[in-house]
Order: C-alpha cells, then sequence, then structure tokens
C-alpha cells in the first residue's frame, strides 16, 4: 500500500492503482531517494496550493459570472495592492522551495572524499563496470551492500549517456572526457532497475541495468567472484564452445579473463552466466535467450554492434553451453 | 507617421541580432584559446604586422565610406561614386590580404580539421570574410544604383543602412584583430 | 450591439470585392495580410505532418514491446516531430498571427517591409521543405531536435540528416530574425497618431518583446549550427572531445537559444489571451502595465536561466543553485500574468464562445505546466525527473495546452476578422472539448510515466506494471485530438463557404482591427479612429466618459 501512502502524502498526483514500483521515484529505497521524495512532497503541497487557487477561482468564475444580460459590468482597470500581493507571496513560496532544494542538493549530491568504489562506463548500448579495488570488470550489472554509501564515477566511451536508478537517487549524466560522481546506498536487499536517461542512438530505450543490494557476506563474496579468472570447462559441448569463441572472432570484442585482455568494445563475458538479465535488460538470462541473442542480436537489439555471425547451430549450441560456464 | 528612419533602424536592429552572432562564434575562440597548447595556434602561425596593413586598409574604407556619406548629404553624386569606388577597392584589397593568408595557413595544413586554432580561428574569421564578401556585394550594387536616373530620397536612406552595415563590419574586424593577432604581437 | 451574425446564407459575393483573389496574387503578394495568412496555412500543414509523426509514436508505445516501428525510424520520426513542431509550426505561426495581426492593431496600412516580409516567408517555407526533404535523401535527422553531440556529429551520425537539419534551421532563422526585424521597425515606427507604447495592445507589446528575444536568441542558434556544420564537414571538433572539443559547450550554446525559444513560443500566445479574454469579460485587462511590465521581466530572465536544462551534467552546485534562483525567479512574472487574467473576469459578464472557452482552458492547462515547470526549478527533484516523460509531459502542458490553446482562442477570434465570416459555434464546442479531453488524456497521465522511471525519446519500453494502461491511455487521448483537428479543419472550410457575415465588430472588441470592414482592404483602413486610451472603439462608444 506504499503508493497510497504516497498519494496521500503528495496532493496533485491522481493515483492510478497498477502503478509500477519498480523504477518510480515514490518507492524510495535510499536515503537520498526518501530525501529526493520528501523535497517532491513539499513541492507538490506549494504547487497544489497554487493550482487550486487558480482553478476555484476559474471554476467560480464560470458559475458566477456567467453573462445574465447585456448590461456593462464595472470596468475596473487594477489594483495596485492585488499585484503587490500576488507578486510578493509567489517570491517567498520560491524562496522556500530554493533554500529547501540547497539543502537537499547538499545531502543527496555530496562532495567527493575519496576514490571511487565502482567506475560505471557507458557505452553504446551497454554499461561497463569495473570494480578498482580488485580489479573485477562487469557488465550491466552493480552489486552494492546494504546500508553502506558507494561512490559510483560515472563516465563515456563514446556519446553522452545518462545513469538513473529512481529508487535509489539523482541521475546524472555520462559525458565522454569527464568524470561525474554519484553516490549510491540501499537500504534493503533488492534488485533496483536501472536506465539510459539521455538519448543515445538506436537502442537508447534497451540499455537499462540494475543494482543489485545485497547483506555484506554476499556482496563480499560476490566481489570475489566477480574478480576471479574464468574457470576452463570441462564438459565437451563446453570445451568446443570455448575454441570456437575465440576463433569466431567473439574474444576481439568480449573480455573472458584468463582467455584474452582487449579494449571493452563490448561487455565482459567472464561471469556473465552469473547475471540476472542479459543484453542490458534485454531479456532474462535463459538458455534460450541466450541462444536467441547468440542466432540474431540485429533482431533482438536492432542497430547494435554486435554482429549476426549467422552461426550454425552446433556453434550455438556449443558456445552457449560455454557461455553458461562463466559463473 | 514614421519616426525614425526605417532603413537606418531595420540595419540597426539587425546590426543587433548580427553583434549576438559574431559574439557567439568570439566566445567560442576565447573559450578554446588557452585548450591548444602544442601545435599550430596564434603564437607561431599568424602573420600580424602583415594583417595589420590590410586591417588598416579596412579601417580606411569606413573613413572613405564616411567621407562618402558626406558627399551625398551634399547631393554631390559624382562625389559620392569617387569615395564609394574607393571603399569597394579598399575593401576588395582587404579580402584578397584575408584570402592569401588562407591560402599561405592552408599550405601548411592549418585547416579547422587540424586543431581547435584552426576551426576556432577560420569559423571567426571566415564568417567575417563572407560577411566582407556580402558588404561588398552591397556597395557595388549601391554604386550600380547611382547611375540610374531616379536616385532619391529612398536610395540615400538606404545608402546611410549600407554604410552603417560597412562599419559594422569593420568594426567586428578590429575586435578580431586585437583579440586574435594584435594579442599574440605584443 | 452585441454583433448578431447575420443569416447564414450569405454569399461570397456578398463579401467585399477585394476579399476574392487568384493564386497568382497570392503567391506574389507582399500584403501583410496574405503573408499572415500563408504562414497560418503553412503551419496548418507542418502541424498536420508534426501530428501524424505523434500519432504514428504514440502507435509504436500503445503496448509494450510493439514492433510497429523499428528503432532506427522511430528515433528519426520523433526528432522530426520535435523539430516539425517547434521550428514549423510553433514559432511561424505565431510570427504569422503577428504579421497579420500588428499593423491593423497599430493603424498602419502593412508592415514597415513589405518585401522583406515575404522574404521571410519563403525562405521559412523552403527551410522546411529542405528540412523534409532529408527523408529523400535516405535518412532523416534522429538525434533529437536539439541533437546533442557528440552523437550529432559525423563519427556517430553518418548519414546526412543532420545536415539537412542544420541547413533548414539555419535558412528558417534568416526568416525568423527577418519578421523579428521587421515588427520592431513597424511598431516602433508606424503606430497611428496617439497611439503611445502605454496604450499598444497587449498582443502588439507582447509580439513586440517577443521581436528582441528573437533578435538574442536566433542569432546565437545559427552561431551553433554554423560551428556544428564546419565540425560535420570541415572535421573540425568544436563539440568532439576526441579533438579537444566539448560535448557540454554544444548544450551550453544550443540552451542559450533554446530557453529564450520556448518563451518566444509562449509571450505572443500571452498576448493573444490579454486581447481575448477581456473582450469576452466586457471589461478591460486588469493590470496592464504590470502585464507589460511582467513581460520584460520574463524576456531579460529568460536569457539567463538556460543551464537549467544541463541540471544533470555535473556543472557543480554553483551553476545549479545559481540556475535554480534564476529559473524559480522567471515563474513569478508568469505568475502576475495568469493572477491578473483571473482578475479581468472576475466581476465580468462572461460570454462562453468558443474562443472563451479556450482562453480559460488555457489559464487551467498552462498554470499546470507552469507549475510542474516549477518542480523542475526545484533543482533536486530535477535530477529524479528530468529526461523523462514528466518532461514531456510538461513541455506539452506549456507549448500545446499552453500556446496551442490561446492560438486556438484567437483563430476562434479573429478568422471573422480575416475571412468576413464567423467560425460555426457549435462546431467549434465540439472541437474544443473533444481538443480539451482529449490534451489532458494523452499528456497528464505521462507526468506519472516519468515519475514511474520511464525515460523519454525510447521506441519501447519493458512490461513494467502499469505502464501498458498508461500508455494505451495516451495514445487513445492521442487520436481523440487527431479527431477534433478534422473537427477543426471541417469547420474552417464549412464557414468559409457557408459561414455567417461577419461584419467589421461581431465581438464588439475595443482594439483597431475590429475599426475596419472584415477582411480589411489592402490598405487595412479607410480612416483610422482616434487613439486616446487602450481601447479607442470603446471610447467612440462612450463619448464624454473618462477612458478607464
Amino acid at each position: 500500500m506504499k503508493w497510497a501512502y504516497s498519494w496521500i502524502r503528495s496532493p496533485g498526483y491522481v493515483s492510478i492503482s497498477t502503478v509500477s514500483m519498480n523504477l518510480s521515484v515514490f518507492n524510495a529505497a535510499s536515503p537520498q531517494a526518501s530525501d529526493l521524495l520528501n523535497l517532491w512532497n513539499l513541492c507538490m503541497w506549494i504547487c497544489g496550493s497554487v493550482l487550486t487557487v487558480v482553478t476555484v477561482s476559474i471554476a467560480f468564475i464560470i458559475v458566477r459570472y456567467r453573462q445574465h444580460d447585456d448590461a456593462e459590468p464595472k470596468q475596473t482597470t487594477g489594483n495596485v495592492k492585488l499585484e503587490v500581493a500576488w507578486t510578493v507571496i509567489p517570491i517567498f513560496l520560491v524562496a522556500i522551495l530554493f533554500v529547501l532544494s540547497i539543502r537537499t542538493a547538499r545531502a543527496v549530491d555530496r562532495p567527493v572524499t575519496r576514490e571511487a568504489d565502482i567506475i560505471v562506463t557507458g557505452h553504446q548500448w551497454w554499461w561497463e563496470i569495473v570494480y578498482p579495488s580488485v580489479d573485477a570488470i562487469t557488465a550491466n550489472e552493480i552489486h552494492v551492500p546494504i546500508g553502506r554509501d558507494m561512490l559510483v564515477a560515472i563516465e563515456s566511451a563514446d556519446v553522452i549517456h545518462d545513469f538513473w536508478v529512481p529508487r535509489l537517487g539523482r541521475k546524472i549524466d555520462a559525458i565522454p572526457g569527464m568524470r561525474n560522481f554519484v553516490w549510491i546506498s540501499a537500504d534493503k536487499p533488492g534488485e533496483y532497475l536501472g536506465t539510459c536517461a539521455e538519448f543515445c542512438g538506436a537502442q537508447h530505450a534497451r540499455m537499462g541495468f540494475r543494482v543489485v543490494a545485497q547483506d555484506a557476506a554476499a556482496y563480499t563474496a560476490w566481489l570475489s567472484g566477480q574478480a576471479s579468472a574464468a574457470v576452463a570447462p570441462t564438459d565437451a559441448a563446453a570445451r568446443r564452445g570455448r575454441s570456437r569463441f575465440s576463433e569466431l572472432s567473439c574474444a576481439t570484442c568480449h573480455n573472458i579473463r584468463g582467455e584474452n585482455q582487449q579494449k571493452p568494445y563490448a561487455p565482459d563475458l567472464t561471469h556473465v552466466a552469473s547475471r540476472v538479465m542479459l543484453a542490458a535488460e534485454r531479456f532474462a538470462n535463459t538458455s534460450e535467450n541466450l541462444k536467441a541473442w547468440l542466432r540474431q542480436p540485429d533482431v533482438l537489439k536492432p542497430g547494435c554492434n554486435m554482429p549476426n555471425l549467422k552461426l550454425a547451430d552446433a556453434d550455438v549450441t556449443d558456445i552457449a553451453a560455454y557461455l553458461e560456464t562463466l559463473r | 507617421m514614421t519616426r525614425y528612419n526605417t532603413a537606418k533602424l531595420s540595419m540597426a536592429v539587425f546590426l543587433a541580432s548580427e553583434f549576438v552572432f559574431f559574439a557567439f562564434l568570439i566566445a567560442a575562440y576565447v573559450y578554446f584559446y588557452g585548450a591548444v597548447v602544442q601545435g599550430p595556434r596564434a603564437s607561431n602561425s599568424l602573420n600580424p604586422p602583415r594583417t595589420l596593413v590590410f586591417t588598416m586598409c579596412l579601417v580606411a574604407s569606413s573613413a572613405t565610406m564616411w567621407m562618402a556619406e558626406r558627399r551625398l548629404r551634399n547631393a554631390d553624386r559624382r562625389e559620392f561614386r569617387i569615395w564609394l569606388g574607393l571603399t569597394i577597392f579598399l575593401g576588395a584589397v582587404f579580402v584578397f590580404g584575408q584570402a592569401t593568408e588562407y591560402a599561405g595557413l592552408i599550405a601548411k595544413t592549418i585547416t579547422p580539421a587540424r586543431n581547435l586554432f584552426g576551426a576556432t580561428f577560420f569559423t571567426l574569421t571566415g564568417f567575417h570574410g563572407l560577411h566582407v564578401l556580402a558588404g561588398l556585394i552591397s556597395l557595388s550594387a549601391l554604386l550600380g544604383l547611382t547611375f540610374r536616373k531616379n536616385f532619391g530620397a529612398k536610395e540615400i536612406s538606404g545608402a546611410g543602412a549600407i554604410a552603417m552595415y560597412w562599419h559594422f563590419v569593420d568594426a567586428v574586424w578590429v575586435v578580431i584583430f586585437c583579440l586574435v593577432y594584435a594579442s599574440v604581437w605584443i | 450591439m452585441s454583433g448578431v451574425p447575420f443569416p447564414s446564407t450569405a454569399l461570397d459575393s456578398d463579401l467585399p470585392a477585394h476579399a476574392r483573389s487568384t493564386w497568382l496574387e497570392w503567391i506574389s503578394t507582399v500584403d501583410h495580410k496574405r503573408i499572415g495568412i500563408l504562414y497560418l496555412l503553412t503551419t496548418l500543414f507542418f502541424f498536420g505532418v508534426g501530428g501524424i509523426e505523434a500519432l504514428l509514436m504514440r502507435i509504436q508505445l500503445a503496448w509494450p514491446e510493439n514492433t510497429f516501428l523499428g528503432p532506427d525510424t522511430y528515433n528519426q520520426i520523433f526528432t522530426m516531430h520535435g523539430t516539425t513542431m517547434v521550428f514549423l509550426v510553433v514559432v511561424p505561426l505565431l510570427l504569422g498571427l503577428a504579421n497579420y495581426l500588428t499593423p491593423l492593431m497599430i493603424g498602419a496600412s502593412d508592415m514597415a517591409l513589405p518585401r522583406l516580409n515575404a522574404f521571410s516567408f519563403w525562405v521559412f517555407l523552403f527551410g522546411g521543405i529542405l528540412l523534409y526533404f532529408s527523408f529523400a535523401s535516405g535518412h532523416a535527422p534522429s538525434a533529437g531536435w536539439f541533437s546533442y553531440a557528440p552523437l550529432s556529429e559525423t563519427g556517430y551520425s553518418t548519414r546526412s540528416g543532420l545536415d539537412y537539419w542544420a541547413l533548414a534551421l539555419l535558412g528558417i532563422g534568416v526568416g525568423t530574425i527577418a519578421t523579428a526585424i521587421n515588427l520592431i521597425v513597424t511598431i516602433v515606427n508606424l503606430r497611428t497618431e496617439g497611439l503611445t507604447f502605454r496604450r499598444l495592445p497587449l498582443f502588439v507589446w507582447m509580439v513586440f518583446v517577443n521581436s528582441f528575444l528573437i533578435i538574442f536568441a536566433l542569432p546565437a542558434l545559427n552561431a551553433t549550427l554554423a560551428m556544428l556544420l564546419v565540425d560535420r564537414q570541415l572535421n573540425a571538433h568544436f563539440f568532439t572531445q576526441l579533438g579537444g572539443g566539448s560535448p557540454i559547450l554544444w548544450q551550453h550554446y544550443f540552451w542559450s537559444f533554446g530557453h529564450p525559444e520556448v518563451y518566444i513560443m509562449v509571450l505572443p500566445a500571452f498576448g493573444i489571451i490579454s486581447e481575448v479574454i477581456p473582450v469576452f469579460s466586457r471589461k478591460p485587462i486588469f493590470g496592464y502595465r504590470f502585464i507589460a511590465a511582467s513581460t520584460v521581466g520574463i524576456a531579460l530572465l529568460s536569457v539567463g536561466v538556460w543551464a537549467h536544462h544541463m541540471f544533470a551534467v555535473g556543472l557543480g552546485h554553483a551553476w545549479e543553485y545559481a540556475f535554480g534562483a534564476s529559473s524559480l525567479l522567471i515563474a513569478i512574472p508568469t505568475g502576475v500574468k495568469v493572477f491578473n487574467w483571473i482578475a479581468t473576469m472576475w466581476g465580468g459578464s462572461i460570454r462562453f464562445t468558443t474562443s472563451m472557452l479556450f482562453a480559460i482552458a488555457f489559464l487551467f492547462t498552462f498554470t499546470i505546466g507552469g507549475l510542474s515547470g516549477v518542480t523542475f526549478a526545484t533543482v533536486p527533484i530535477d535530477w529524479q525527473v528530468t529526461d523523462s516523460y514528466y518532461v514531456v509531459a510538461h513541455m506539452h502542458y506549456v507549448l500545446f495546452g499552453g500556446t496551442l490553446f490561446a492560438v486556438m482562442a484567437g483563430v476562434y477570434y479573429w478568422f471573422p476578422k480575416m475571412s468576413g465570416r464567423m467560425l460555426s459555434e457549435s462546431c467549434g464546442r465540439i472541437h474544443f472539448w473533444l481538443m480539451f479531453i482529449g490534451f489532458h488524456l494523452t499528456f497528464f497521465i505521462q507526468h506519472i510515466l516519468g515519475l514511474d522511471g520511464m525515460p523519454r525519446r525510447v521506441y519501447t519500453y519493458a512490461d513494467h506494471p502499469g505502464w501498458a494502461a498508461m500508455n494505451m491511455i495516451s495514445t487513445i487521448g492521442a487520436f481523440v485530438i487527431g479527431i477534433s483537428m478534422l473537427v477543426f479543419l471541417a469547420n474552417i472550410v464549412m464557414s468559409l463557404r457557408r459561414g455567417a457575415f461577419a461584419g467589421d465588430n461581431p465581438w464588439n472588441a475595443w482594439t483597431l482591427e475590429w475599426a475596419t470592414t472584415s477582411p480589411p482592404p489592402e490598405h487595412n483602413f479607410d480612416s483610422v479612429p482616434p487613439v486616446r486610451g487602450l481601447r479607442p472603439l470603446w471610447d467612440l462608444a462612450h463619448p464624454g466618459e473618462q477612458t478607464p
């Protein structure tokens, strides 16, 4: 019933019963997001009051002053006292908003005091995630420990993107040649969806990511897992897949730690099987979806940079089998 | 009832818009000035003394234009033509100087593509040069009009407007010269 | 005299002789009235094009994971929709109205520079054709209507669509500047005797201030477009970080134009409302001096708020506080106007003509749009809602629910003057209610979608709970708007043929354009009434009374 509570607290917001909670700014899950929501609610009270005054006045006028006869009404031209009132009161109202906006900005957007915990680089159309402390590289899925403030650096490898996790806090642009910072934290364990929020070309709509908040132990385990190199597979199909992976030029773009070392042209696949989703939230990470992606990335994400290599069915099965071992 | 000279008022408003246009190009030049620390830039690629000569021609053309306007106010059409012709000649000399400067820079592969100095320098001086060319065309058209029989009040106020334009273009060049050339010469 | 229209059996031959004309006269005209109508017809056409683009987008977004339009096609369409609506509809529409009305409202016989006026129209039309030619070249621009770098550079936008975009806008920009010069000189120079600036009709006042905004903003755009073309065609690096350039400079430069542009798109609409509301309330405008002064305030402030489009860029708190403050401040003079318009109606004798219905709808809808703007000016809120469907809602509330509703009020008000015939009021009511309901259905729900996390400029979306229903509602609303436009078109066509005779002053209004025939003769006035106050015709009808 959280949505109903936010409806009550924010007048002027007409609630629809099926409002989504996945990406909603009303479903705040961090101190920053709550601060932002509180400011929003206050702003709604102020704006709502003004709108109410305007609407009620108009409704009153429509009823009370509709034409009854041809007589000319009193030809008033103005009233200086009223002018002063409706100039000064709004100044007062926006002054409140301004002061509170400074307070919230300082709480939500705190200064950078140390090295970044996570470096996020936007690419057309996926997110490169690096944990510099352990040299772990992954894609499209960020893990954070609950209750701890993580400093995230935001960069871009090509055009301007934007990093936005509505339930956790503000959005910030990823700009080539510039490093921005955002503080991320989550109150409770869970998965918080994010999306690119600056138009960046063909697949801007499909450049999602998620922030997975875990308790400290689970987070540490995940992190050391991500930092480790890939284990060579034992299964026959997976071993065939591993050879085909290099032979078919997949390795020219995709890194697998322990196998190759390339610039990040494409998502790092060292632990791809550990992720919840594939292709930047395009679909769930299942065997079927993975095979479909290998067969036709250009159909599932038209315009994306992964070419359709027109793989034979045997290759698709084997490479998928290999990738599924990369936990 | 017309309160102000329509041609001159229109030109003044137009020049206000041109002021904004050049201000943005100049701001880009200034903004990127410090970013170019190696390779061709103002201090090692330009020839301020040479450009000063051509600048003097352009400034002189403003003076001759002013002289022409005075002649016109005294209804001395023949003298007006002479000073106007001189203005056009001096303006053409300036354009020649610009063109040869460009040729020299391009021969040294200093182009808009080369670096931000090339980009900002050519864009700023290039648009100025285009404005000078447009001015020369207008002045020549005006000169042509003086040979017609009915050269009256309307044409005279038009001449005043074109003269304003010409002075503006020259003033913009003085600013550009000081900013781009003189600042690295002194 | 309450302006009762003549019987609807009026024939074309009953109209003044000068109302009939040939095609060639229209194409070669330098008459501000004909040029104004050419603008209105052309922008109506482009509104249809932009509207179809909108409907295509709404079909694609009607349900999740839809495959009606592929991403590349969708991205071209949303770019063209925005560019069309801003540059080929709203601005030329307002300037077209200004063109038609300004000389009439100041008692002049034409604009100061009639041939420049014609030039402005044709260069605007050429720019529009050039923009749409990009489709024929294989690929329309697809980087959004504000073409952020480096996406708009050749590295990421390899086709020529963006070059057409830049060239078309350069041409249109030149035409717009020329019109602004013309309007300024006309208003300064050609006011009839007695018409001081303090007595200027508010529509003319707003057009006057607006023209100065154009003189500042459009050259800024031209400089910015020129630099983009130098980047794209001469391989420079103004806006690409790889060559030492700055993508953020593009944003600063573009929004230095772009923010004044949105006020350019609304000030004349404020002027229309300021004319319509007093007439249908039968009272003078309340607080004339304050409305006029607040207009100047808005114009001055509007050149100092541009970076509020960049609050998510990471410019730093100093920038964000400064521009947050200036953006909050600009709400004040806008509010002053809304309160004055309400006060004008207060104590009046309201006639609910279609024009007045649109004016009242404007007050309500624009206020919502303005208030959502205040939420953006509260910087941390912007950090959540910018670049989401919330901002799509805001911009349509102020530009459609604001400007376009005001334009509709103006069209129903001045159509009789332009054509000599009344638009059908019953048809007008149907148009109004369909448009009003359709508009709110389409756009109100987009506030919620944005708050729910739906980003803007997406060709599709995942099946998050509620998004499908909300998007479907929005799509249905868009089609209701489309139907309302068909009703409007039918009204125009029908009324041009068989509408009731308007006469000189069907609304019993008070400004000078009503002191001549409908439509006016080519020289506008046989004789201009004396001007001793804000409402010359009211003064004539109330001899001996002090003009309020």
